[in-house]
């Protein structure tokens, strides 16, 4: 009898945490079913999922990787990108480009929480010292994988102004420019980015078309653009699943381990079976 | 029977209701007075088997007022014209004919457009064969656009991407084959399928792209100026577009598969079932000569995303790669991205001894 009850109770109480549960997964459901993609770059572009128009959703995401796979609406959250320094073939209103400063949580914060210009102190010269702080939020900071030691944190952040880049001349530049920055080191691909030859764009093809550029710092992680031995602009991302193999082969190479119709007939055992 | 009634092939312009009652009547009385104008189209090929060509009309005009979606459309697109042959007109009936089948099978508004290439358009694309990561995104965006096939039993994407090896040819590997790990497979029989024949490897699964020692060479269709595949259409149903793509119209593709041969880029693929293509996940933004849901037994491959490209819109494909390494525009275009890619860049287009002319070009920084 006891354990009939003692069994009763159990039930009872897992009834109660399943209950629990599924209150736990409506409310989730209910408060945050949103689906949270990647662009190019995984942990530096998100976006979520939504509808643009009905039956039209803003991006349609990878199963397998979480990458963003087809864009309904190429231009959602997109604004103009403003004037290039340098002339290109581009009118400001054809170019848009995705503020990247929405993508980093702490900008908003960081130059009035704590850097305010005064304080901590302003460094008097440019020779680099130990990080102390900030390897939470940037973790690759204390190993800075950009220009192999010939740079250093202030030659691209704003001494005062932390939210902001810097230009040759001091001048601050926007977390959404980051081209302006790049610039001034990369002139190269800096040219073929404005030619359009270089990096991403979505939208038309036109040459006068409505386009979305995608800017440096959505495809390159500026703190580690070597990629230790690799050696490489872009990191490595897991790839989307093979293709199907044909009907009646059971791996790609089963012919070189079981032999073919015109290889060898060693292992040629199935066909006799 | 009433021959006088049915003067035409065009089915959907029977529209007058006595007409259609005179015919249904007959019909149904004639040969099986059980089931009502719903009747299923394997029934009614059975019936009408024995029927003249004027009543197998009759019949299918009294289809086209049936409510079998499938029935409907299935019979009046075996009497339509070869797309390039139509008039207007009846592109238009044809177009409006096929949404409504779409739409109700797909349960969303399904539009088939017919739009035109523009003059002064020469679309070209260029890739940068350096750069390609080997992510297979394109191949994926490509199946999310384009309608194909998917699944365990039929999958069909447009754009392989091979894996090649870095290195050198050396004398003691020279009978390994290439690629090193795989050989050279060829060979296949009624028990087995052909190996892979290819150079380069499809089926990589790594846990990161790229990998060492390897580059990535995406191919699908390389949209030929002298098409081989058009070449040897019987029934002409491909053919090329004035501002480039070599595109089908597949209610006129017989399946023969004359083209998949002729290819030298292995870019066509073959309806060798019926389709599966899940309502949710089918793209209703079509064109007739692209992206519509396809049928068992046509042959299908890349338009450069002509429901896109035509109406302004970069292919999916070029859009959705991570590295930047896809490029499109208008050749005739001086200041379009691939023109100064050609001008800027060292080139070269696949198998360019064969003469194709093809409008996809392979490029490094």
């Amino acid at each position: 009898m006891d354990f009939k009850r003692e069994d009763i109770m159990n039930r009872v109480e897992i009834r109660a945490i399943a209950t629990m549960l599924f209150l736990a997964g409506m409310s989730g459901a209910y408060g945050e079913e949103e689906v949270v993609c990647y662009e190019s770059r995984k942990d530096a572009s998100k976006v979520v999922q939504k509808e643009v128009e009905p039956g039209l959703p803003n991006v349609v995401c990878s199963p397998v990787t979480g990458a963003v796979l087809w864009w309904g609406d190429p231009y959602d959250g997109t604004e103009a990108m403003g004037e290039m320094p340098i002339e290109a073939d581009y009118s400001t209103a054809e170019a848009l480009v995705k503020p990247r400063e929405e993508q980093l949580t702490l900008i908003q914060i960081c130059g009035v929480a704590c850097h305010n210009g005064v304080f901590p102190p302003v460094p008097k010269d440019k020779n680099p010292r130990k990080l102390t702080m900030h390897q939470d939020i940037v973790p690759d900071s204390m190993d800075l994988q950009h220009g192999r030691g010939a740079i250093w944190c202030l030659d691209c952040h704003h001494t005062t102004t932390r939210n902001k880049l810097v230009d040759n001349f001091g001048k601050e530049i926007s977390f959404n420019q980051p081209q302006k920055l790049c610039g001034k080191c990369h002139g190269p691909v800096y040219r073929d980015w404005r030619e359009g030859i270089h990096g991403k764009r979505i939208g038309e093809w036109a040459t006068d078309g409505t386009k979305r550029w995608f800017v440096c710092t959505e495809c390159h992680n500026p703190h580690d653009v070597q990629h230790g031995a690799r050696n490489s602009g872009f990191a490595a991302i897991p790839p989307e699943a093979a293709p199907k193999l044909p009907k009646g082969m059971e791996n790609a190479d089963h012919e070189r381990h079981h032999g073919s119709a015109s290889g060898s007939a060693a292992g040629d055992g199935d066909a006799h079976e | 029977m009433s021959k006088e009634k049915i003067p035409v092939v065009n089915l959907p312009q029977h529209n007058s209701p006595q007409k259609k009652e005179v015919i249904s009547q007959e019909s149904v009385q004639h040969y099986d007075p059980e089931p009502p104008a719903s009747t299923s189209r394997r029934k009614f090929i059975k019936n009408v088997s024995g029927m003249s060509a004027a009543s197998l009309l009759g019949t299918a005009a009294l289809m086209t007022n049936s409510d079998d979606v499938n029935a409907n459309t299935e019979w009046a697109e075996h009497f339509q014209g070869n797309y390039r042959l139509m008039t207007d007109a009846e592109k238009q009936e044809t177009v409006e004919r096929l949404e409504r089948r779409y739409s109700r099978e797909y349960e969303k508004d399904v539009t088939v457009a017919t739009t035109d290439a523009e003059d002064g358009v020469l679309f070209g694309y260029a890739l940068n064969i350096q750069k390609c990561i080997g992510c297979r995104r394109c191949a994926k965006a490509c199946v999310e656009e384009n309608n194909q096939s998917r699944g365990d039993e039929q999958e069909i994407e447009w754009i392989r991407v091979l894996k090649m090896e870095k290195g050198e040819f050396t004398p003691e590997r020279m009978n390994d084959g290439y690629p090193g790990d795989f050989g050279i497979q060829v060979g296949g029989n009624a028990y087995h399928a052909a190996g892979v024949v290819l150079e380069g490897e499809h089926y990589y699964e790594p846990e990161e792209v790229p990998e060492a020692d390897s580059f990535y060479m995406p191919i699908a269709c390389m949209q030929c100026e002298k098409p081989p595949c058009v070449k040897v259409c019987p029934v002409r149903t491909t053919y090329r577009e004035e501002d480039g793509p070599v595109v089908i119209d597949y209610n006129w593709c017989i399946g023969c598969r004359m083209c998949i041969g002729a290819c030298p880029y292995w870019a066509r693929r073959f309806n060798w079932g019926e389709p599966n293509l899940p309502k949710e996940d089918m793209n209703p933004d079509t064109h007739y000569l692209g992206n519509r849901p396809r049928m068992k037994g046509v042959v299908e491959k890349c338009t450069f995303c002509i429901q896109r490209t035509r109406q302004g819109r970069y292919p999916a494909c070029v859009e959705v790669c991570p590295v930047g390494a896809r490029k499109f525009g208008n050749l005739l275009d001086p200041k379009s991205e691939v023109r100064k890619i050609l001008a800027s860049k060292r080139v070269f287009r696949l198998k360019a001894e064969m003469n194709t002319y093809p409008k996809f070009f392979y490029y490094v920084d």
